[in-house]
């Protein structure tokens, strides 16, 4: 049959999405990342001086980048944790199970300004519901400066954006145990395995296709964690929840500083991709083991 | 059974040839597809590469921003008060009722992103024919690039007292007019102080004696926002007296002075004398403006460290409150040069881009009319810089006071490096938090070292 060549016109309207809206800016921030730009005078060539500046002279640089590992990790381990954990409770198709489903992916469809500026309010050591609750139940012990204690700040945050998210990975990973085929089970089963082997012989190898997406999902959306972090915090106290979104908003906006913040734009991308793909090495092994 | 994809199309039946024929078509294909996206990515790259061509709007006033036939020109007012926007709105009425052929469209931005804002409307000529903007960091970066009009000689800078209008200054020309004057100190609750007999102290001795006092008796001596504003405003009155060189953050970003020298350190250590001693409230660091000024419109708190600009909110919340303004005075009595702070702001520029200059110098002249001020003044409850107006509520006529006390203008606004200036914002947040001040000073210093170098 013959190919007809008009079909290659069909991607046109998706290649020129692509070049304008990821290829174009990634390239123009390239060229930006070396000059000296302001946001307002003429572009002016310095060479690598800015990703020097970044590798050696930028002390807030270095403690973005560990808040935001230290912020990634903790939301990587327990939402998936947590997403799968509640997935096997509710993985079967029960009135209750689907309520529950629902109820859990709800905080998913607020948008991030809105559960920042709800759990700012919860969190408010005066007058925030937290530490109202835990005074009331008798667990005054317990109420903290929860977003003004720098030991702290970063972790309250890894906490909401866990809540926000858990639903939306809870949904992808009962898709993937609802694909499971039952024989599989009732194979071991017939062989004697307990249940926790059922899970790391059958239930584990299955889902980790839906598990590799949850992980490399959330990696991704807790380097994003922009909105959430700038609405609670700002980056403080004491840059203790700077991430690397926010540190590069605050070089371009706030410093003037748009030549610098393009470089940084380009080391956060290249962290990021060398980030996913060891994940990716890292499950498929798993999985071909 | 037919397999198809963009590059290799597969019929079984007619085996290799079509295979051939298909992967000779869909080679020159990925070819063709990956010159264009070359040669798209190399045209990007050429505009991109270029200079930067001037925004239109040089010299020529049009005298409207559409078709044909019409009069009127349409003039963009920024600025970032949005507690503002009902008298702004008023007195655009009365200038478009005397300008017939001036129509003034007002946009307002959260001060947070103010600055991110400003910059793109104001590039390109469109936007912020009369802008507002904050004295400091944002002046230096605007006026380094060209964006304010010179005033200079302008009829209506009279109206100003001059000596309130510096800040919108650059090498002997004025550029913008600050029309706003605040005072970065802080609130104080006169019926409280009456209630416990207390003065305003003279001495940082007497302060904290009367810190002391009122927490004995229950109040939060100082209702300190940790969280956004507190650090900003609060170490302006805490450095004061420690180090009176008005020059002193010029130095500090030329490497010729130093964080860890002695009179920061002190202040740092001031601050967090007052923390240690349970003189702020709890878990401050964790505390905003809003809640801080709740504290204190409830009379919880007995002094709110944020400034002149809270009293007409605080009395909207609490019409009974008695408010006065009060600085802390860090040294003895002999050594104290300064009595409070203050700053010029809300500073209005005419875009050196805009296409539309006679019509905003015309709404600034008429800004900077008396009797405008006044009902401005009088409506938001911010003091300004025209001469001889009068205030109408106790809150404005107590701040008045201040215009004949020595007060200094705001040091922190006279820090022109964003960063450096955070980093001495952050510092004051790493003393309340706890941290030792030599160690919280060399932390603020070492970012200042990275910044210097630049310079």
């Amino acid at each position: 049959m013959k190919q007809s060549k008009t079909l290659y016109l069909f991607i046109i309207p998706g290649l020129f999405l692509y070049l304008l809206f990821f290829v174009y800016p990634t390239v123009n921030g390239l060229i930006l990342s070396f000059t000296d730009w302001d946001g307002f005078s003429s572009k002016n060539w310095i060479g690598l001086e800015n990703y020097k500046k970044m590798l050696v002279d930028d002390s807030i640089f270095m403690k973005a980048l560990t808040n935001n590992l230290k912020f990634m990790l903790g939301v990587v381990i327990f939402q998936t944790l947590l997403s799968l954990g509640f997935s096997i409770l509710l993985v079967k198709n029960s009135k209750s199970n689907i309520f529950f489903r629902a109820l859990y992916f709800f905080p998913t469809i607020l948008s991030s300004i809105s559960v920042a500026f709800i759990w700012g309010f919860m969190y408010n050591p005066n007058v925030g519901v937290v530490n109202n609750v835990l005074g009331r139940i008798g667990l005054e012990a317990l109420a903290q400066n929860w977003l003004g204690d720098p030991e702290l700040a970063l972790y309250s945050i890894v906490f909401v954006q866990v809540w926000a998210h858990t639903g939306q990975m809870l949904v992808i990973f009962v898709a993937g145990l609802q694909s499971i085929p039952e024989e599989l089970y009732e194979a071991v089963y017939l062989d004697g395995a307990t249940k926790w082997q059922a899970f790391k012989h059958v239930t584990w190898p299955m889902v980790t296709p839906a598990a590799t997406i949850v992980v490399a999902y959330t990696t991704i959306q807790s380097f994003k964690a922009f909105d959430l972090i700038f609405a609670l915090t700002g980056g403080g106290p004491v840059y203790s929840t700077e991430i690397l979104s926010t540190y590069i908003y605050h070089t371009a906006f706030q410093s003037s500083e748009f030549g610098y913040a393009a470089a940084q734009s380009m080391g956060f991308m290249l962290i990021i991709a060398m980030i996913t793909f060891g994940q990716f090495k890292l499950l498929k092994g798993n999985r071909a083991s | 059974m037919i397999f198809c994809n963009i590059t290799i199309c597969f019929e079984k039946e007619k085996g290799n040839f079509y295979h051939e024929r298909r992967k000779g078509v869909s080679k020159r294909m990925k070819k063709l597809v990956n010159s264009a996206s070359f040669v798209v990515i190399l045209a990007m790259m050429a505009a991109g590469c270029g200079a930067n061509s001037g925004s239109a709007g040089n010299g020529a006033e049009s005298s409207n921003g559409g078709g044909s036939g019409e009069k009127q020109t349409t003039i963009n007012f920024i600025h970032w008060r949005g507690e503002d926007v009902k008298i702004f709105d008023q007195l655009i009425e009365d200038f478009e009722k005397a300008n017939p052929d001036i129509k003034v469209e007002m946009n307002v931005f959260p001060s947070e992103q103010y600055l991110a804002n400003l910059q793109t409307k104001l590039m390109d000529g469109k936007y912020g024919d009369v802008f507002a903007s904050y004295p400091g960091a944002q002046f230096e970066t605007l006026s380094k690039a060209g964006l304010y009009e010179d005033l200079t000689g302008s009829e209506y800078i009279a109206a100003y007292s001059a000596s309130l209008i510096e800040a919108g200054q650059k090498d002997g020309k004025q550029y913008a007019l600050p029309y706003q004057l605040v005072y970065n100190q802080p609130v104080y609750n006169k019926g409280i102080f009456e209630k416990l007999g207390l003065t305003l102290p003279q001495d940082w001795d007497e302060f904290l004696a009367l810190n002391e006092k009122l927490k004995q008796n229950g109040y939060i001596p100082i209702a300190f926002p940790g969280a956004d504003i507190g650090p900003g405003q609060f170490i302006n009155s805490m450095m004061m007296n420690n180090n009176t060189d008005e020059q002193i953050w010029a130095k500090v970003e030329k490497g010729e002075a130093k964080l860890t020298d002695e009179w920061f350190v002190k202040t740092l250590s001031q601050i967090k004398e007052l923390a240690d001693k349970g003189y702020f409230q709890k878990d401050s660091l964790g505390t905003n403006k809003d809640i801080a000024g709740s504290l204190f419109a409830q009379e919880k708190a007995a002094m709110l460290a944020t400034g002149s600009y809270m009293m007409a909110g605080i009395k909207e919340q609490n019409p009974n409150i008695s408010q006065g303004l009060l600085a802390p005075i860090t040294v003895s009595r002999d050594k104290a040069v300064y009595e409070g702070i203050h700053t010029t702001t809300f500073m209005l520029g005419i875009n050196a881009k805009s296409s539309k200059k006679e019509a905003a110098e015309k709404f600034i002249a008429f800004l900077s009319d008396k009797a405008v001020a006044e009902r401005y003044a009088n409506g938001t409850g911010q003091l300004v810089t025209i001469k001889d107006v009068q205030y109408s509520t106790p809150e404005l006529q107590e701040s008045a006071v201040w215009v004949d006390k020595k007060t200094r203008f705001q040091p922190r606004y006279l820090i022109s490096d964003a960063k450096i200036e955070k980093a001495v914002t952050t510092s004051v947040q790493a003393v309340v938090s706890g941290m030792d001040p030599a160690k919280a000073a060399a932390d603020a210093q070492k970012i200042v070292d990275q910044n210097v170098k630049k310079q």
